[in-house]
């Protein structure tokens, strides 16, 4: 699958689990996120894998639920108090403790299943796709910004890997490994981390790496005034009706600014790209489903269609599960059908079955 | 002439010693020449400015004119510089930019700019001259040292240079790793004709292959034969420390080569005999067997140590040396087996464990922290609650001048000692020692062996992982060899490094029960 494919699978879910706060629907689109997990090729250098990011959405999902409780919440189904403090009113209406309702619970679990959702998409996503290869789809006017983020990106395994070589040489040397000693943990990863990306820019100099040659002048500086234009445009769109027309044509100053400008950076880089990716008619449409899919799903909330949205608060009822909802958080699942149907496309541009297996270096990449 | 240098001195922005001084030498089209020196001596900093990166890089007080291939080495930016020297740093992780082979080292072509069909047609020649065409479409976290230092060199030789600049290429890798490196490079240079200029320690393999040897030490550059280096040099390897010792000439570069000339001359030697150890081990384990998924990285190992021992512990990569360590120490979960500290079953807790078997990890100055040395140190007595003072210490480790530095302005050989120190401040009975010579220079190696033969003579023991079998014989007292997590052999060390042996010196090779070249002395 195309990294663009990918970017916009994880568009889509980013999407539809912003967007809906039907419960159910959030469990079917999760699931269907576990599924891609499973089923999807996993071939690039994973920044934070699957597992560390999954971990991450239970923690935010019983953080959420956490606060709603130490919070209190209105509603009228209230299941217990916690006990706090009154504030006075003076203070904003900041609340500790106090009854707890059913309904702010709901609310909170809604909110903690939808993050989930969008931090395992990206795990997912992470996993598949190397930055490498997102780093080629993008174009030339970014193509020095996204690699410098890459490159940064690459450093980020090997200091997660010294911290933990750290935390277990301070144990070594009989410290605790509590927040007393945390100076002994942070300061070595830190100074270990700075000297790390300074020998990596070094070498990428002696390899003829410097930052490309600038535009010229005149779209460097038609790129600074697009700000300038497009902030008193907003501004006479929202408070001036009799003024709107020139809200227009300072947008399409501003955007006209920008296409000079990346057009004159694109000319003046002069690298070139080893392999270019095709975008297959199946990633074509993968990619216009998915766009469609969102456009979708922002269609039937704004229209209350669908149950897509759903209120606790509302007296606490049973979620609905339309079949248009339904499908559409089952559609999320399109790239475990596409790593299914058709295996072969799915690793495309990635190791040919020749490549030794993974796992050739097990002693190596085992931490224990 | 590919490379001129005229009357260069720098000195590091932060740096209050020039690192080098007024150098003059020249490098000839098609030359193979050997960086030689101690660590910090100035051989990174030579190499960096042969192809800009001091002063361009690095910034600092510069004077003096380098030319390479006929630009002004300070003044050419770097995308040009790289097309004429391309440089191959020490460690192959810090130098990866991309995650694959193929990416990585297309990296420098997309640089600068040549054409896709052009860049193919390169890759495939540049893999296939390296010996990594197999690997191509392989990632770089799952390659060996050596393969992905061999990466390295592919996606600097894609630039085409006309001189190759490699610092410490194989100081990080085990010997198998390095022996294939250097390999590439020298089909490099025997075949195509580059010019090449190496930093390297490991003078065994490269002084017989070198066409001039540049001595860098204090910054000062002294240009030589390879066989003047062979008596001139201060760390040489063993065979040409028994010829400057037997008066040789002239300077054999190789065991063969000594052989030759040794022929006929009456030698035997003088050994003092091992002390064989006394009492009941101070450590022992027991059928230590320890699985990662379905790899059997231990497969009941069993060893003990005696008070006053030095067990050299050798072994390939992944044969289950860092892995035993571990375990030795509680850092390891086993399977099954055990550990004992004299008659007891040893404490599971690490801290307790360690504070009766201090262990040093591989490159352990990644923990230091302090501002000073001295402060280091105090924080490890203070952990371990020992009485002894910070002086005793720094003295007993030979560390008193350097007790008011801080240790990231060291230099990595010193910061090394500074990390073992630290590490080991509480004076466990039990040493540990993972790789502790890996990239160490002479001195380093000396300072080391210096400190292993005192604790034994005090009645401590250590196990040293090393792959290091000319700087092991110097203070080892008993051999051990690990394989796929068995233990393949267990013997003393005269026995071991012994020409019969299976880890035998250069000594053993040429004088029948040597192993060092003090011990020889003419008939």
């Amino acid at each position: 699958m195309h990294p663009l494919a990918w970017l916009a699978w994880v568009t889509l879910v980013m999407v539809v689990s912003l967007t809906a706060t039907n419960p159910l629907y959030l469990v079917v689109v999760l699931l269907a996120v576990v599924l891609v997990g499973v089923l999807a090729p996993r071939t690039s250098t994973a920044v934070a894998g699957v597992r560390t990011l999954a971990m991450a959405g239970t923690a935010l999902f019983l953080m959420s639920l956490a606060v709603a409780v130490l919070n209190g919440g209105y509603g009228e189904h209230v299941l217990f108090a916690m006990p706090g403090p009154d504030f006075p009113g003076w203070m904003g209406g900041l609340r500790l403790g106090g009854p707890v309702a059913a309904e702010s619970l709901v609310a909170a679990g809604v909110r903690g299943l939808s993050i989930s959702c969008v931090l395992l998409a990206f795990g997912v996503f992470n996993g598949a796709v190397s930055p490498y290869r997102v780093l080629r789809t993008a174009p030339a006017a970014l193509f020095h910004a996204g690699l410098i983020v890459t490159v940064g990106l690459t450093l980020l395994p090997s200091s997660i890997e010294d911290i933990r070589r750290i935390r277990e040489m301070q144990a070594l040397r009989g410290g605790a490994t509590g927040v007393r000693n945390l100076p002994g943990l942070v300061v070595p990863a830190v100074i270990g981390g700075l000297e790390r990306s300074m020998k990596l820019a070094e070498a990428m100099e002696a390899r003829g790496y410097a930052s490309a040659a600038r535009p010229p002048a005149p779209a460097r500086l038609a790129a600074l005034s697009s700000a300038p234009l497009l902030l008193p445009s907003g501004w006479a769109w929202f408070y001036y009706d009799s003024a709107r027309w020139l809200a227009v044509a300072g947008a399409v100053a501003a955007a006209g600014a920008l296409l000079w400008w990346a057009t004159a950076a694109a000319k003046t880089s002069h690298v070139t790209r080893f392999r270019r990716e095709p975008l297959t008619p199946i990633d074509r449409a993968a990619i216009g489903g998915s766009l469609a899919l969102a456009a979708a799903a922002f269609a039937l909330r704004s229209l209350g269609a669908a149950g897509l949205a759903y209120n606790p608060f509302a007296g606490l009822a049973w979620p609905e599960f339309e079949p248009a909802g339904a499908l559409l958080a089952l559609a999320v699942a399109w790239p475990a059908a596409h790593a299914v149907l058709l295996p072969g496309a799915a690793r495309h541009g990635e190791l040919p079955a020749s490549a030794a297996p993974e796992g050739t270096n097990v002693v190596a990449e085992v931490h224990p | 002439m590919i490379a001129t240098a005229s009357g260069l001195s720098y000195t590091y922005p932060a740096g209050d010693a020039p690192a080098l001084r007024d150098a003059s030498f020249h490098l000839e089209a098609g030359s193979f020449t050997l960086l030689a020196g101690p660590s910090a001596g100035g051989k990174s900093t030579l190499l960096r400015a042969l192809n800009g990166l001091v002063p361009q890089f690095h910034g600092g007080r510069y004077a003096g004119t380098v030319t390479v291939a006929g630009l002004d080495a300070a003044r050419t930016p770097a995308r040009q510089i790289a097309l004429a020297a391309g440089m191959v740093f020490q460690e192959p992780e810090a130098q990866a930019v991309a995650d694959t082979v193929e990416d990585e080292v297309a990296f420098g072509m997309e640089q600068h700019g040549i054409a896709p069909a052009e860049m193919h047609r390169r890759m495939d020649e540049v893999l296939a001259r390296v010996g990594v065409e197999h690997l191509r479409r392989r990632r770089l976290s799952t390659l060996s040292g050596g393969e992905r230092q061999r990466v390295a060199i592919a996606a600097v030789l894609v630039l085409q240079p006309s001189l190759l600049l490699l610092d410490e290429p194989t100081s990080q890798l085990d010997p198998d790793g390095a022996a294939a490196v250097l390999a590439a490079v020298e089909s490099l240079h025997r075949d195509r004709g580059l010019t090449i200029a190496i930093a390297e320690h490991r003078l065994e393999r490269l002084l017989p292959l070198a066409g001039g040897v540049l001595e860098v030490e204090a910054g000062r550059v002294t240009a030589m034969s390879p066989r003047e280096a062979g008596s001139r040099l201060r760390a040489v390897p063993p065979v040409c420390d028994l010829a400057r010792r037997l008066g040789l000439d002239p300077m054999p570069l190789s065991v063969p080569e000594a052989a030759g000339l040794l022929r006929g001359h009456g030698l035997s030697c003088e050994v003092a005999p091992d002390p064989a150890p006394a009492g009941p081990p101070i450590l022992r384990a027991e059928g230590l067997r320890v699985v990662y998924g379905e790899l059997a990285a231990l497969d009941g190992v069993s060893l003990s140590l005696h008070a006053g021992e030095v067990v050299a512990l050798v072994g390939p990569n992944g044969s289950g040396k860092t892995t035993l360590f571990r375990a030795l120490v509680g850092l390891q979960k086993l399977e099954s087996g055990r550990v004992c500290h004299f008659d007891d079953e040893a404490p599971a807790a690490v801290q307790q464990r360690t504070a009766f078997t201090g262990l040093v990890p591989q490159d352990p100055a990644v923990a230091l922290y302090h501002d000073t040395l001295r402060a280091e140190l105090a924080d490890t007595l203070r952990r371990r609650g020992h009485r002894a003072g910070v002086s005793t210490t720094l003295a007993r480790w030979g560390l008193d001048p350097l007790a008011g530095r801080n240790p990231r302005d060291l230099s990595v050989g010193q910061q090394q000692r500074v990390a073992i120190a630290a590490m080991l401040a509480h004076e466990p009975p039990v040493w540990l020692l993972d790789e502790p010579t890996r990239g160490a220079d002479g001195e380093a190696k000396a300072w080391l062996a210096a400190r292993l033969r005192e604790h034994a003579a005090r009645g401590g023991a250590a196990i040293v992982s090393t792959h290091d079998i000319e700087s092991a014989a110097r203070y080892a007292t008993r051999v051990v060899g690990l394989r796929e997590g068995r233990v393949a052999f267990d013997l003393p060390a005269r026995e071991a490094f012994s020409a019969a042996g299976p880890v035998p010196t250069q000594v053993a090779r040429l004088v029948p029960g040597a192993i060092l070249p003090e011990e020889v002395v003419r008939r």
